[in-house]
């Protein structure tokens, strides 16, 4: 184990089974979500993860914070990690309040430390007055700061974040980008997942694109981003004949040979 | 199998703040939901248990059992059944139903079934309050023996929490098992002997197999607390069946929840 690293992928891969279409015939596909993944990843280095959809950023993303298991190689993490998301489920019926308690259970913090992070949370997310009203009664930018703020109090040593800057307005955008790369002078290690192409240029040091499930390239954000660039130009070029031609290549070349998984194989052979 | 089951154990104990605060809020969540919130965990058993004295009790006729009253005796049987029988219901759901936590966090999923048993167990105490109330109208007064359902309710909570571990990961499986689990419970309330006493089963065989569900144990307790006062080993053949039943089932839920604890994402 090298502590130099905070994040090393060996060979990652990770299957999903596809429902055949005609039901008669029940071959169900397997599809590669990640193939054959290697990377290393340094201690406080802040890294942007670049793919057009269904490239597997998000198979991704739940495998770096933990949650998903790979399927082939392994994936060694130094530290705690945490996913930091715009999606949290909160809870419609309680306050603000109680969800930044219940969250903070959920995520297994102890009575104390939801304490110390309840005045962060609420500072951060601004919300004001609002804590003591239902969160159905949010607006939907309300609800995201939130979540985003109760993920960013947790503090764990490396950040998994999941197209979170898209939340809020301008200003709070600015003010989680602010929030970033306060954790980066740190020294947290980040895994920054976005689309947006200028955000992973001014906030990251490298960069890492895959491309149809697998690595394409791994190295200085400037230059990543330059082929990426340049790919998605190519691509949007394309006539829809070849798009789809390309679509279809990339596709064929995750699929993995069949293999009869009954409920009882699913129960016993995992 | 001692491994996963010392697991599940660990992971369960060493996250008791965590199993309290989802039950809490889960249960305000609950009671906001409607406007008249607390009533209606009074007010379901309420009308459920007319609804039965009504056809049993008035309709048929029931006369008292052993000298009780028909719907005391119901009531000392029912009032567990209102427990476990939301347990199991419920705990049937209890990984599905927290499929948008899990997907976003690292977190301890065989912790999920005690939740549900938490938040069930709150609501029992409140009926249960109701009854120590309503008895004394019939002549029960609390005494000493009543501790003894301490007892039985710990049964009634480790034999939900052991159920719902197995029927819970199978519903992860294919989620035709909350259907099968939805479409027994009826059959299971007629079957277990709560509306109706076991001796009125003519034959000696079918009541020894009565005897052995784990149900009837916890029911048969209450009713010896509340009524009978036979002391604990009045029924050792049941206590041992119900032991044995209740192992089987938790030793069976955390070797499956051990298995599949990190395939959970995967199988939504």
């Amino acid at each position: 184990m090298n502590e130099e690293y905070a994040i090393e992928f060996r060979h990652v891969s990770k299957i999903y089974s596809l429902k055949s279409k005609d039901k008669k015939h029940n071959e169900d596909k397997r599809f590669y979500a990640l193939k054959d993944i290697n990377f290393k990843i340094k201690r406080g280095e802040v890294v942007g993860v670049l793919g057009t959809n269904g490239s597997g950023k998000s198979t991704m993303s739940v495998i770096l914070a933990g949650i998903s298991e790979v399927d082939e190689g392994e994936m060694i993490v130094n530290g705690e990690q945490a996913l930091i998301a715009i999606n949290l489920g909160l809870n419609n019926q309680l306050t603000g309040e109680e969800n930044i308690e219940l969250k903070g259970a959920l995520l297994g913090l102890t009575k104390k430390q939801i304490q110390n992070i309840k005045s962060q949370v609420i500072e951060f997310s601004e919300i004001g007055d609002f804590l003591y009203q239902p969160v159905k009664k949010y607006s939907s930018g309300m609800k995201s700061r939130l979540g985003f703020s109760i993920n960013l109090a947790l503090n764990p040593e490396i950040f998994i974040v999941d197209e979170a800057l898209s939340v809020g307005d301008k200003g709070f955008a600015q003010k989680c980008l602010d929030k970033m790369t306060e954790l980066k002078d740190e020294g947290k290690t980040i895994v920054f997942i976005s689309h947006s192409l200028q955000q992973v240029r001014d906030f990251c040091d490298t960069a890492l694109w895959i491309e149809g499930g697998m690595l394409k390239d791994y190295g200085d954000v400037e230059t990543i981003c330059d082929q990426y660039a340049e790919y998605v130009d190519y691509y949007n070029r394309l006539s829809n004949e070849e798009k789809r031609r390309e679509r279809d290549e990339k596709f064929d070349r995750r699929l993995l040979p069949k293999e009869d998984k009954g409920f009882f194989k699913k129960l016993f052979n995992h | 199998m001692f491994k996963s089951m010392r697991y599940v154990l660990q992971e369960n104990f060493t996250n008791l703040f965590r199993i309290y605060s989802i039950a809490k809020y889960e249960l305000l969540a609950d009671m906001r939901d409607s406007k008249l919130g607390l009533f209606w965990n009074f007010a379901n058993p309420v009308i459920q248990v007319l609804t039965y004295w009504f056809v049993f009790g008035l309709v048929w006729d029931r006369k008292a059992v052993h000298g009780i009253g028909y719907i005391f005796w119901m009531l000392g049987g029912m009032v567990v059944w209102f427990f476990i029988s939301p347990c199991i219901t419920n705990g049937c759901n209890a990984i599905y139903s927290k499929i948008g936590v899990i997907t976003k966090m690292k977190f301890p999923v065989s912790v999920l079934p005690a939740t549900v048993v938490l938040k069930e167990l709150f609501n029992h105490l409140c009926l249960m309050l109701v009854l120590i109330i309503v008895f004394p109208l019939g002549g029960y007064y609390p005494n000493y023996h009543w501790l003894g359902i301490f007892y039985y309710l710990f049964c009634a909570i480790v034999f939900s929490i052991s159920l719902s571990m197995t029927t819970s990961v199978l519903n992860m499986l294919a989620r035709d098992t909350r259907k099968l689990v939805l479409a027994c419970m009826r059959l299971l309330l007629y079957l277990t002997p709560i509306l109706w006493d076991i001796e009125r089963i003519p034959f000696k065989f079918l009541q020894y197999i009565m005897k052995a569900n784990p149900i009837y144990y916890i029911v048969q307790g209450y009713r010896d607390c509340f009524f009978y006062h036979k002391g604990f080993w009045a029924y050792h053949n049941s206590m041992i069946a119900f032991w044995i039943i209740t192992f089987i089932l938790f030793a069976f839920g955390s070797y499956m929840m051990y298995k599949f604890k990190h395939k959970f994402i995967d199988m939504i």
